[in-house]
């Protein structure tokens, strides 16, 4: 992988310069909360930022689109937006993990979804290193580090940042702004493994994942899961805030008397009692217990038997998200038998 | 010659350079409305709809003309408007050195602080057309 260095007085320049690519998108503040949105200036952008209220998701998976308009006579894919270039400027490394397990899902599988391939193959990804606070756990969940899913990403090295090219056009938007760039010498390569043996130790929450399906297994009827179900509100903050949450529901909207309609659809959480409900008015998931147990299990262990590794990214947005402060750590560590979170 | 005059936004926060400019280019017949940085240059053109948009680079920040180009492009019925940009960028932040055919100014006009104003009005006239006639028009003759 190609490496460079940005001496960090120039990085407003490369990003007025990579414009050319799409609309850039970055952390901006709002209130004490950040989040994604096209920049107007190059000093609304928040590169120490700790979370955004709403993942990247949002970029690929609208909260809510269309999928296609229908006649009598057949159906017309909705379009608009899809061929939109965008620049996605700051994205931490758990959020590009994020995006890859929805590319697994949405990419990789038998049938890929037209709409995201499309968003995937127009948003440029630029990530940026960051620092952990309370509520992060990426390193227990394997995603403090990514290797794919990203055009740039950039490690602060004091005053330049550590520039990893991941993309053939990760390296067109450098060899763009090429004079801004300049070579890593060596002292840069050991300065970038110090920076990454200090950040490993700034974690202040830890969760052992490496036999946490089979514990799984044996705590099914763990009388965590009641107790979860008389705490959680079914409000679904948890899964609209989720990198990886990717349910969602369809309906078609009928222009009555015209033999014509749309099919919209949008995000939905296991949390909701409609989301398990079927014709004759039956629900596989009754109980809220049984809702909350099975959007854990969906992440820890079912994701895992499909694809190998959990669904969570440990961004910790569901912690910060939950109104009535249910910690995921907390519950995982509970199931294994930890005392107190470490 | 329509009546009507070709419309100019001018965004630059230089009070001096814009007023030179504004005088300059209201003599040879354009209709100027000035903005003194980025975000209020592309509200101002989404109010005045301008023929075209002279931009400054170095104003609030030293990137702001760069965004403000940007969000021009990307906003409905002004994608298409020409855009010049005229600034003192390379003089003043030497380490910048990506020149505007390498992608940034694509397809418009870059000039140089002090601008050449001849050179400057030429260009303006060739794109927005009918450039002959504002030229030798008296600005107190027309409507």
């Amino acid at each position: 992988m190609k490496t460079l260095k940005l001496p960090k007085s120039k990085l407003d320049f490369f990003a007025a310069v990579i414009q050319q690519f799409g609309e850039v998108h970055a952390p901006v503040a709002r209130g004490d909360e950040f989040a994604f949105e096209r920049l107007e200036r190059w000093s609304d952008a928040r590169l120490d930022y700790n979370r955004t209220i709403l993942p990247p998701k949002k970029y690929f998976l609208p909260p809510r689109e269309e999928m296609f308009t229908y006649t009598a006579d057949g159906y017309v894919p909705s379009t608009e937006g899809l061929d939109q270039k965008l620049v996605l400027f700051g994205v931490h490394a758990c959020d590009v993990y994020g995006l890859n397990i929805l590319d697994e899902v949405f990419l990789d599988g038998p049938h890929p979804d037209p709409y995201y391939k499309a968003r995937r193959r127009n948003v440029a990804v630029i990530g940026i290193d960051c620092i952990p606070d309370e509520n992060c756990f990426c390193r227990s969940m394997r995603a403090d580090f990514v290797d794919k899913g990203f055009d740039l990403f950039f490690y602060d090295m004091g005053d330049a940042f550590f520039t990893l090219v991941g993309t053939a056009l990760g390296d067109d938007m450098v060899l763009s702004a090429a004079s801004l760039f300049e070579p890593v010498a060596p002292q840069d390569v050991a300065a970038y493994k110090a920076h990454s043996q200090a950040k490993a130790e700034m974690f202040k929450l830890d969760v052992e994942i490496r036999d946490l399906p089979e514990i799984f297994e044996m705590e099914y009827t763990s009388a965590i899961w009641e107790e979860l179900g008389e705490k959680c509100l079914a409000c679904g903050a948890c899964s609209m805030v989720c990198p990886t949450c990717y349910c969602y529901d369809v309906q078609d909207t009928v222009k009555l008397g015209e033999c014509a309609g749309s099919r919209e659809r949008c995000w939905d959480t296991c949390l909701f009692s409609s989301h398990a409900r079927v014709a004759g008015g039956e629900n596989f998931r009754e109980e809220q217990s049984d809702r909350i147990k099975f959007r854990f299990y969906h992440k820890q262990r079912g994701f895992v038997a499909e694809y190998g590794r959990p669904s969570c990214i440990g961004c910790g947005r569901c912690i910060v998200s939950c109104p009535v402060d249910i910690h995921v750590v907390e519950v995982l560590n509970r199931l294994r038998g930890v005392a107190h979170v470490a | 010659m329509s009546s009507e005059r070709k419309r100019i936004v001018l965004v630059d926060d230089d009070d001096d350079f814009a007023a030179a400019v504004t005088a300059f280019l209201e003599l040879h017949g354009f209709e100027v409305h000035r903005a003194a940085d980025g975000r209020s240059g592309v509200t101002l053109a989404k109010m005045v709809r301008p023929d075209l948009v002279l931009m400054d680079v170095i104003m609030g920040e030293r990137t702001e003309g760069f965004f403000a180009v940007q969000n021009l492009r990307r906003t409905p019925g002004l994608e298409q408007v020409p855009v010049f940009v005229i600034s003192s960028v390379y003089s003043a932040e030497p380490q910048f050195k990506v020149t505007p055919e390498r992608g940034w100014l694509a397809h418009d006009e870059f000039f140089q602080k002090p601008v050449d104003l001849p050179a400057l009005l030429k260009s303006i006239t060739a794109r927005l057309g009918g450039g002959e006639g504002a030229l030798a028009t008296n600005p107190g003759t027309i409507k």
